[in-house]
């Protein structure tokens, strides 16, 4: 299939490279694409995926959960190869790295959380006492030592996600893949598992979290991986994509004790796309090249000694650049 | 390119070898079924049968000891320690072995589909040889469970109650028949309940399909044997077809009239029906591929 020429490219481009003297990529996606018979589930992915924490973005039937069962090995791809480690994606040695939190949240109801990691553990090669110790090392990880004996069916939504991360991690995976892990949980549920994954990122492990819920993560995630239609968007750590965006201006809401006067003189910079002053007083302001624009705001402030009391930007949330970038993909 | 040269971490841990990964399939398979009381009430359903061969074979041994005449008078009756009586019991516990697998399939196979719990199976160091074979195993130590392993307590017993153990040295030839007319049922059944429970998924279409095959085509094929005057409409029951491949096994034991025309042909069905459910099988499996 003919890859179209995108302007994302230059987002995907720029986002991608790795710099000659860093670490090499954990995870490849080398012009990877995956068909369902006429549907297309993902489409020429040129990825690396890092350590620490990478959202996966995207709406329903974007191609987030093929993208993650190629890199958990559960599907080969129809065209390029996907590299974990070195390692062909779907190899045995290739899954010993990778740890696979589905979003699926059924399986056997009469187990106990301690049994099923159990058995996870026994499947994956350890023998008897080895695979005990490994369970129990990764229930104490998830916090669910005291809990893991009841039966999953008993189990809340937010201890099913961590057994499941639990088994994940019973291999000690250095990359983990985790689909859909906030998806019904509650909010402390939710904060609960971002501390999680915090911590696990910390102690060294790369993650890969796939979600539809864009709020998260911006402060979940170290970079994010935007897809809409099978293909990967833009990627990048949320500012970096949010700077390459120049047909969406920046939109700043500033407040200050002289918002007339600041108004005025922002007006007249090259860089300052539109200002609103509000009847809250505030100012709604749309820029280009924020880096420049914060360097002479700052000394503007300091030159004129300003009050500024809050100085905020309300479209650099990751929802926020997920609508432009998906606007972006329209018109291609 | 080496993963050294990477500059990752080696994996320090002493795994096993994947195919060994079918026993913890197995053992799951086997504590799920089990847990269910329907199940034990089957299987004791099924010991039940056991124990009454197990009582005549002692009844037997003790008249015999008190009274060799109607020792040798019991022996005209094929109720213990010939390869008829040993065929017939293992025929006899199929009963039970089809009820409970009927229900076992949802659980064993079904449930994996059904829940998406093959996903965490795939996720491991096993591809989906590994996991086929283990579900496969799983079903055929339950059939082994419920036919041959008491098939060979009583053989044992029958053989510990004689005069002297000469039985396992003259009867070798039973003992090869009882393991492998069982080893036959656990791999057809096991091949034929995993194909249709990975395709049918819940214990109620599932009991009936299975039914359907041994309970309505068997019955299909007598009527029309006798519409049709034919007696390799005979062959419809599958069950049959295992019982004569499987009496080959014991050697020479009678024979009806028409059974060897009729083992010859069920000499073809039942590699095919192993084919073809094995076939099934592997198209199922791959399917898992495909995303609703």
């Amino acid at each position: 299939m003919q890859a179209q020429p995108i302007v994302e490219a230059e987002l995907i481009g720029h986002a991608n490279s790795v710099p000659a003297s860093g670490p090499p990529p954990l995870v490849e996606f080398r012009g990877v694409s995956k068909w369902y018979g006429p549907v297309i589930g993902v489409n020429e992915v040129d990825l690396e995926l890092g350590s620490g924490i990478t959202g996966l973005l995207g709406a329903n039937g974007a191609g987030k959960t093929t993208l993650i069962k190629l890199l958990a090995g559960q599907l080969r791809p129809c065209l390029g190869e996907v590299v974990v480690c070195g390692k062909r994606a779907w190899s045995a040695s290739a899954k010993s790295h990778v740890g696979y939190c589905p979003d699926a949240d059924v399986f056997y109801e009469e187990m106990s959380g301690r049994r099923f990691v159990l058995t996870m553990a026994r499947l994956h090669g350890f023998s008897g006492r080895d695979a005990r110790d490994r369970t129990e090392r990764a229930l104490a990880e998830v916090g669910m030592s005291d809990r893991a004996d009841r039966r999953l069916r008993g189990y809340s939504k937010g201890m099913r996600q961590r057994i499941k991360l639990a088994q994940a991690l019973v291999h000690e995976p250095d990359i983990l893949v985790v689909d859909e892990p906030l998806n019904g949980i509650d909010p402390v549920g939710r904060r609960e598992l971002m501390d999680l994954f915090r911590g696990l990122a910390e102690r060294g492990k790369s993650l890969l979290v796939s979600s539809h819920i864009l709020d998260e993560m911006d402060t979940l995630a170290d970079r994010v991986v935007f897809m809409g239609r099978g293909r990967v968007l833009a990627c990048g750590t949320l500012r970096e994509i949010r700077d390459m965006l120049d047909n969406h201006p920046l939109h700043l809401r500033i407040t200050s004790d002289r918002a007339r006067d600041l108004a005025a003189r922002l007006v007249q910079w090259d860089l300052v796309r539109g200002v609103e002053l509000r009847q809250t007083g505030d100012l709604a302001v749309q820029i280009h090249r924020p880096n420049e624009f914060f360097r002479r705001f700052g000394d503007l402030v300091l030159d004129e000694g300003l009050e500024i009391e809050r100085l905020q930007t309300t479209d650099a949330s990751a929802g926020a650049i997920f609508d432009y970038v998906t606007q972006e993909a329209r018109k291609i | 390119m080496a993963i050294e040269t990477l500059g990752y971490r080696g994996w320090s841990g002493a795994l096993r070898w994947p195919w060994l990964a079918c026993w913890p399939i197995v053992r799951t398979g086997l504590w799920l079924v089990l847990r269910r009381k329907v199940f034990w009430l089957l299987l004791a359903l099924g010991l039940f049968n056991f124990l009454l061969h197990f009582a005549i074979i002692y009844t037997k041994a003790t008249i015999s000891v008190e009274n060799p005449r109607a020792g040798r008078f019991l022996d005209n009756f094929r109720v213990t320690g010939t390869g008829e009586a040993y065929l017939d019991f293992m025929f006899a516990q199929g009963t039970v072995t089809m009820l409970l697998l009927a229900f076992a399939g949802s659980i064993l196979v079904g449930g994996d589909y059904q829940q998406g719990g093959l996903v965490f199976y795939l996720s491991r160091r096993i591809d989906r040889r590994h996991y086929v074979l283990g579900k496969l195993l799983a079903i055929a130590a339950i059939v082994l469970m419920i036919t041959t392993a008491p098939a060979l307590a009583l053989f044992l017993e029958y053989g510990m109650l004689s005069s002297s153990l000469d039985y396992f040295l003259e009867n070798p030839r039973i003992l090869l028949g009882i393991v492998g007319y069982g080893l036959l049922m656990a791999a057809v059944l096991s091949l034929l309940l995993g194909a249709i429970a990975s395709w049918v998924h819940r214990a109620v279409p599932l009991v009936m399909i299975w039914a359907g095959i041994f309970v309505l085509l068997p019955v299909l094929g007598e009527n029309l044997r006798h519409v049709r005057d034919n007696r390799l409409w005979r062959l419809l029951s599958l069950w049959r077809d295992l019982r004569m491949l499987g009496k080959s096994f014991f050697g020479s034991l009678r024979v009806e009239r028409d059974e060897p025309e009729l083992a010859y042909w069920a000499a073809w069905i039942v590699p095919a029906v192993c084919l073809v459910c094995l076939l099934l099988l592997v198209r199922r499996v791959r399917a898992v591929e495909v995303v609703k």
